[in-house]
């Protein structure tokens, strides 16, 4: 057996509440990822063994869901809203658009520079804002909600998080407006 | 019987706390905001007008409080926001952006008229000539008196002695108390008609007699909060809005069923809904209303949320069991019925947030009064959402059997164009052509005819600036993606059906699809789950309802130009002064040329539409020749 590895030991600190048999698993697994931000390999042998599991069940569960990431996120994510009232609404041409943008092939890609990332997001009923992504870092825990984008803004968005605007100044450019710090984020 | 007076006594002394606080919230010392907090408000920016209004308030030192409530139903509005003056009146306003803070602190702070333009109605109490929120267009159509959603805009979601106050907690009491039996709720249930609101329909009183008479000594209650239909937030308001009508009705469903132990499985894409359920939990466990010994009466609930990760068919009560169960959320073969082997292998009973959360009313009145609303074949109430295609976005709870067709008066009726499609029920659900409007009512049985279901609530409005095909390419990703994989129908069938769709959008639609698709949809409604077998039905609605645009589509032609391969963007004029804005903005660098003779290389466009938004002069979608190799059938 290897010696144990500090970040192994942090993952074991981390998640000494939870038990085996418990229905744990998946509180486990969203804590080791809003902590480290993805589920590492050895994160997952931890996990296991806290749980008595295999951790080739542990990643067979974690890989069934949409929201366990096996890599690191990039810096800043964009989540594009995949639901009914956003595609009534050119959704599939931003999506499109901020995919090009990026040099993307398809959703859940990101840069090559870790700068920026598109993820596939469902409905969560804020339809009055359609089309719209949220913006989110996993350093800073921001989820920013952004709604009533055009393909083009969305484009000036992508190109200033592509080119390092932090997520305020990727809006200003969005929306064509003097630098606020603040306001909401719609069109 | 010395044990049924104490849980009541408890209860009493708890409500007689919980209405001296009551009162002193509803008939402030001096005004309060009430901001509107729940996701769609955050998401219109309810944080940056609720800290703006601290600010002013701490710089000015006004003599004005604040607080927090639940959006009233009026999403296009939000962010909303609630006043409420010494009197008990309380005034709702919206839009209050950052830039309105200033005046409604003023109107809230003596100078009466600042913020009159802002106003909606009046969430209790008189000012004035404003008229009540009841009188909105947009209620029109609700019970005058709501039910499900009564407390909305009249508690603090996060303050347990609010819902107290409101006679909370007293239907559970009275059982807890033994003033009824676990079977006369269960009779009450059934006779009041009550049942799954997730979309399946099953008796609920039914459904926990059940586990009631389940072996062994752990039975597991679990609320389904895993509301996945996009275009559906009929549990997000509930468990936002009023999240200890949901324990209640848990509480009593606990006692009815004999179970020790719940879970509400909630999704990940409510964090906020999280975070209000698990506030409630504690503020219940506090107050002896959850936990051990629950109002002295030595029976125990001990509930918990697990927060989902982004998977559909977790809503699938056997997906949804494996899921709390350290498993895959993968749908299982029944029987096994969750009675027998649910949560952690041990006997369960899942319902819906809805189904809960109408027990206690039911109880607090009775079958009949529960009756009152609805249908025949469909009593009582529900929350429906409504999105699209609408100016009016938002939610409403309307008895069963109420008419679609005014429901999409009150929503403002159909922007951009003519209203062509009805999509209930999520990806799961239907596309209903939108002529049939005015024979559609909000029950089930009403969607039958068009091999169609109402599902959990939510209902999309499509113009017919959108081509179906688009709208079928993206159920059909979504049933794909979301296919556990266990049957090879399904997530073989999906992804076939997805390819030809897409084939179909991209222009080479083929004479064959039409019989393979239907192929397909036979095939595919051989799987094991409801995920499965649903799967194909929006398609087969699409030949069934819109075989035009289906023909057309397969032809090559596409009136509405949304369909990517059926069109091309062209420049339309190269004097127009937009074109270099054009040029900049295009993703891919498709317009090229030198000036006065620029052209859009069509290998390169991605037809995202960006040009079309900056210079709508210049640019222009064209549709493509038909295609000659394929000859129309008629």
């Amino acid at each position: 057996m290897p010696l144990e590895t500090e970040s192994k030991a942090r993952v074991r600190a981390l998640i000494s509440e939870f038990r085996p048999e418990n229905g744990d698993l998946l509180a486990t697994l969203h804590k080791v990822q809003h902590e480290f931000g993805y589920l590492s390999r050895e994160a997952m042998e931890v996990i296991g063994e806290q749980l008595d599991l295999f951790p080739a069940h542990v990643y067979g569960a974690a890989s069934f869901y949409e929201e366990f990431r096996f890599e690191p996120p990039a810096h800043t994510n964009i989540r594009w809203c995949s639901g009914p009232a956003c595609r009534l609404r050119n959704s599939n041409g931003i999506r499109d658009a901020m995919l090009a943008t990026l040099g993307l092939d398809e959703i859940h890609e990101q840069t090559e520079d870790g700068r920026v990332g598109v993820i596939n997001g469902q409905c969560n009923g804020c339809c009055e804002l359609a089309p719209m992504v949220w913006l989110e870092q996993h350093e800073t825990h921001t989820v920013r909600p952004v709604g009533n984008l055009t393909a083009a803004s969305a484009i000036r968005m992508a190109r200033a998080l592509r080119d390092g605007t932090e997520i305020e100044g990727a809006l200003d450019a969005a929306f064509e407006r003097t630098p606020s710090g603040s306001g909401v984020s719609n069109g | 019987m010395a044990e049924t007076l104490n849980a009541l006594e408890r209860y009493e002394a708890l409500r007689l706390d919980a209405d001296a606080v009551y009162e002193a919230w509803r008939m402030p010392d001096r005004p309060r905001i009430d901001i509107a907090m729940d996701t769609s408000s955050l998401a219109n920016g309810a944080q940056d007008t609720g800290r703006a209004l601290a600010g002013l308030i701490a710089s000015s030192n006004a003599n004005v409080d604040l607080g927090q409530v639940h959006g009233y139903g009026m999403q296009w509005l939000h962010p909303t926001v609630q006043v409420t003056f010494p009197d008990g009146a309380t005034v709702l306003y919206g839009p209050v952006r950052v830039e309105d803070a200033p005046r409604l602190l003023d109107e809230a702070n003596g100078i009466w008229g600042a913020a009159a333009d802002l106003r909606i109605g009046m969430i209790a109490g008189e000012r004035d000539d404003i008229p009540s929120i009841r009188d909105h267009e947009f209620f029109s159509l609700e019970p005058r008196e709501r039910r499900l959603t009564r407390n909305l805009g009249l508690i603090d979601p996060d303050n347990l002695q609010h819902y107290i106050a409101r006679d909370g907690y007293r239907a559970a009491a009275r059982m807890m108390g033994r003033h009824q039996s676990e079977e006369a709720v269960r009779n009450v249930l059934n006779e009041a008609g009550l049942t799954g609101r997730g979309g399946a329909n099953f008796p609920t009183g039914v459904k926990w007699n059940f586990l009631f008479g389940a072996p062994g000594e752990v039975h597991y209650l679990v609320c389904n909060a895993d509301e996945g239909d996009p275009g559906a937030w009929v549990n997000r308001v509930v468990m936002e809005g009023d999240p200890h009508l949901l324990l209640e009705g848990m509480l009593i469903g606990a006692f009815a069923t004999k179970s020790r132990e719940g879970f509400i499985y909630l999704r990940d894409e409510y964090p906020f809904s999280i975070q209000r359920m698990e506030h409630a939990i504690r503020e219940a466990e506090a107050a002896g209303l959850l936990g051990d010994d629950i109002l002295g009466t030595g029976v125990s609930f001990h509930l918990r949320v697990i927060r989902g990760a982004g998977s559909y068919v977790c809503g699938d009560e056997t997906g949804l069991l494996s899921s709390i169960s350290d498993d895959r959320g993968m749908p299982r073969v029944k029987p096994p019925f969750p009675a027998a082997v649910g949560a952690l292998g041990k006997p369960s009973n899942v319902n819906n947030v809805e189904s809960y959360a109408n027990v206690p009313l039911i109880l607090m009145h009775n079958a009949e009064w529960y009756r009152e609303f609805g249908t025949e074949r469909q009593s009582g109430t529900k929350i429906f959402s409504f999105s699209g295609d609408i100016p009016r976005v938002g939610f409403m709870e309307l008895g069963f059997g109420a008419s679609l067709a005014r429901v999409l008066d009150v929503c403002g009726g159909v922007q951009g164009g003519q209203l062509k499609a009805i999509q209930p029920g999520g990806p799961l659900g239907s596309l209903v052509p939108g002529h049939v409007i005015e024979d559609l009512v909000l029950e089930p049985a009403s969607f039958a005819p068009y091999d169609a279901i109402l599902g959990g609530g939510g209902i999309v409005f499509c113009n017919d600036q959108t081509s179906v095909m688009v709208l079928v390419e993206m159920f059909s990703e979504f049933v794909e993606v979301e296919s556990c994989g266990r049957c090879t129908t399904c997530h073989g069938g999906n992804q076939r059906k997805t390819e030809i769709v897409r084939r179909i959008i991209d222009g080479d639609g083929r004479r064959e699809d039409e019989p393979n698709l239907h192929f397909i949809d036979r095939t595919i409604q051989f799987s094991n789950c409801a995920h499965g077998q649903l799967s194909p039905k929006i398609m087969r609605n699409i030949l069934q309802h819109f075989h035009d645009d289906y023909e057309r589509a397969v032809l090559g032609v596409d009136h509405t130009l949304t369909a990517k391969g059926l069109y091309e963007v062209v420049v339309a004029n190269q004097r127009d002064p937009q074109l270099p804005a054009a040029v900049d903005i295009c993703p891919t660098g498709a317009i090229q040329g030198e000036e006065g003779r620029r052209k859009v290389l069509a290998d390169l466009c991605i037809r995202c539409g960006a040009c079309l938004e900056v210079a709508p002069n210049a640019m222009a979608k064209q549709p493509k020749t038909a295609r000659p190799g394929i000859l129309a059938l008629t």
